[in-house]
């Protein structure tokens, strides 16, 4: 039994965010968490673990890319998928290496193009996650041996 | 193209040929715009009809083998929530869209560019509705008055609102407001349009309205906005003013007659004469 994903869609306009919704809970067992506002999804990723995170580029309180950004530093090992209407293409694909995001789509999306990018992008969060606990057991174990050198040189002094 | 360019022989107008320009850049925009509104019910409805045919697929598996399980009523129940889910974002899609069509009809009065008895917050709640994507990184306050009905040329001063409604969100940042007043003083209705944006120098205050006047890097059609404006002002017996303190923001006022005056003209495009007229009146402007 392996843990539920969870997916978390952001965007101002409920259509939006509840047509996603019916498709990720019709075709797949991730939990799914919308949002209308920028500010309460990043509340929300205060204590809410996320896989990935697909978030509209023209939104009002903040574009989508600021809220990634923002989003980083909450959860920076998460996927930021970023969905921009036709006419922000050229300023969402500026912005998208300087905010690191993982992918973009374009509306009208197709919903098997989406599912990949969502499984992908929980897959690529669960590598980082693992690189991540990985690197911390090195470090301690880095740590330990330091600890370990000094007490020896210490007994043979 | 821009006005020094070579003049062809049908058309020995420069000006005519600027507002044109205009015309088309203010255009521009608002297709961009209206593209930008009418792509997230079309995606809604897109992805929903995807899923509508994914469910009644699944629906059909379901009912293939002549018997339904017990724990395949779950599977069920799944299915109608989702679809239940999906009408009701489909209803939200078509009233969006009925909603955007109407506005437009609104604006543009196909059903005529005559004079007519019109309601000014219907004119302003369209040109908005219009504009809804580029105002969105703004707060747009209305404090609307009673209003009667103004006799006018609904489609020109819709044009009127358009320009100073797109100035003053260029005027703007993100974040910053326009407000909306209306009233009635006497015989005559005010509008006023104000924004928390840059504001106008008190040294440009008095040129805002000259043809081809323009702070913006030399792009087509720029610099008419105002001047187009003033003259549909002028024609329907009205006045159209400036003041701004800077870096605090515009407002400009707008008075139009109940009276119905006696003769409002053609519009800018078929008798393209001169805007000279109103230049005089710029220095009022500087108050
Ligand atoms: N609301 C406003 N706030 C600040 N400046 C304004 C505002 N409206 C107009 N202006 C100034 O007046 C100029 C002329 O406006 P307009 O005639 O609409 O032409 P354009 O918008 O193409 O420049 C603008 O370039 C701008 O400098
Ligand atoms: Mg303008």
């Amino acid at each position: 039994m392996t843990m539920q994903n969870t997916v978390m869609v952001v965007d101002d306009e409920v259509m939006v965010t509840a047509a996603l919704r019916s498709f990720l809970e019709l075709e797949t067992s991730y939990r799914v968490l919308g949002y209308t506002s920028a500010r309460a999804a990043l509340d929300a990723l205060q204590t809410e673990s996320v896989d990935v995170i697909v978030a509209d580029f023209m939104m009002p309180e903040m574009d989508g890319i600021t809220f990634l950004k923002a989003a980083r530093d909450s959860r920076p090992l998460t996927s930021r998928v970023l969905l921009t209407g036709y006419a922000d293409k050229e300023n969402a694909i500026r912005a998208i290496n300087d905010a690191g995001l993982y992918y973009y789509l374009e509306k009208p999306w197709n919903n098997d193009h989406l599912r990949l990018v969502i499984r992908n992008g929980i897959e690529r969060s669960s590598l980082f996650n693992e690189l991540d606990s990985r690197v911390a057991a090195l470090e301690s174990a880095h740590m330990e041996l330091h600890g370990v050198r000094r007490r020896l040189l210490q007994a043979f002094r | 193209m821009r006005s020094d360019a070579p003049a062809d022989a049908g058309f020995d107008d420069p000006l005519a040929d600027r507002v044109n320009e205009a015309r088309l850049a203010t255009l521009g925009l608002l297709v961009a715009g209206l593209v930008h509104e009418i792509n997230t019910p079309l995606g809604a409805i897109n992805s929903n009809h995807d899923v509508l045919r994914r469910a009644l697929g699944k629906l059909q598996d379901i009912l293939a083998d002549e018997v339904v399980e017990p724990h395949e009523l779950d599977e069920v129940r799944r299915i109608v929530r989702a679809v239940d889910g999906i009408l009701r974002v489909n209803d939200l899609a078509v009233e969006r869209m009925r909603g955007l069509v109407s506005n437009l009809r609104n604006f543009g009065r196909i059903d005529g560019s005559g004079t007519d008895m019109a309601d000014l917050h219907e004119g302003i709640d369209s040109t908005l509705a219009i504009l809804a994507h580029e105002l969105r990184p703004i707060s747009v306050v209305k404090e609307f008055g009673e209003l009667p009905r103004v006799p006018c040329r609904p489609q020109q001063v819709n044009q009127v609102f358009m320009n100073l409604l797109m100035n003053a969100r260029q005027a703007t940042p993100d974040g910053g407001s326009i407000t909306i007043r209306t009233a009635r003083l006497g015989d005559a209705v005010q509008v006023q349009i104000s924004d928390t944006g840059a504001g106008i120098p008190s040294g440009q205050l008095g040129r805002i309205f000259e043809p081809g006047f323009t702070t913006r890097d030399g792009r087509i059609g720029m610099g008419l906005g105002l001047a187009i404006c003033r003259q549909i002002v002028d024609r329907h017996g009205g006045r159209l003013h400036a003041a701004s303190e800077p870096g605090r923001g515009a407002t400009f006022t707008l008075h139009l007659p109940l009276v119905q005056p006696p003769r409002i003209e053609e519009t800018v495009q078929r008798s393209p004469d001169r805007t000279e007229a109103s230049h005089d009146e710029a220095n009022s402007d500087t108050r």
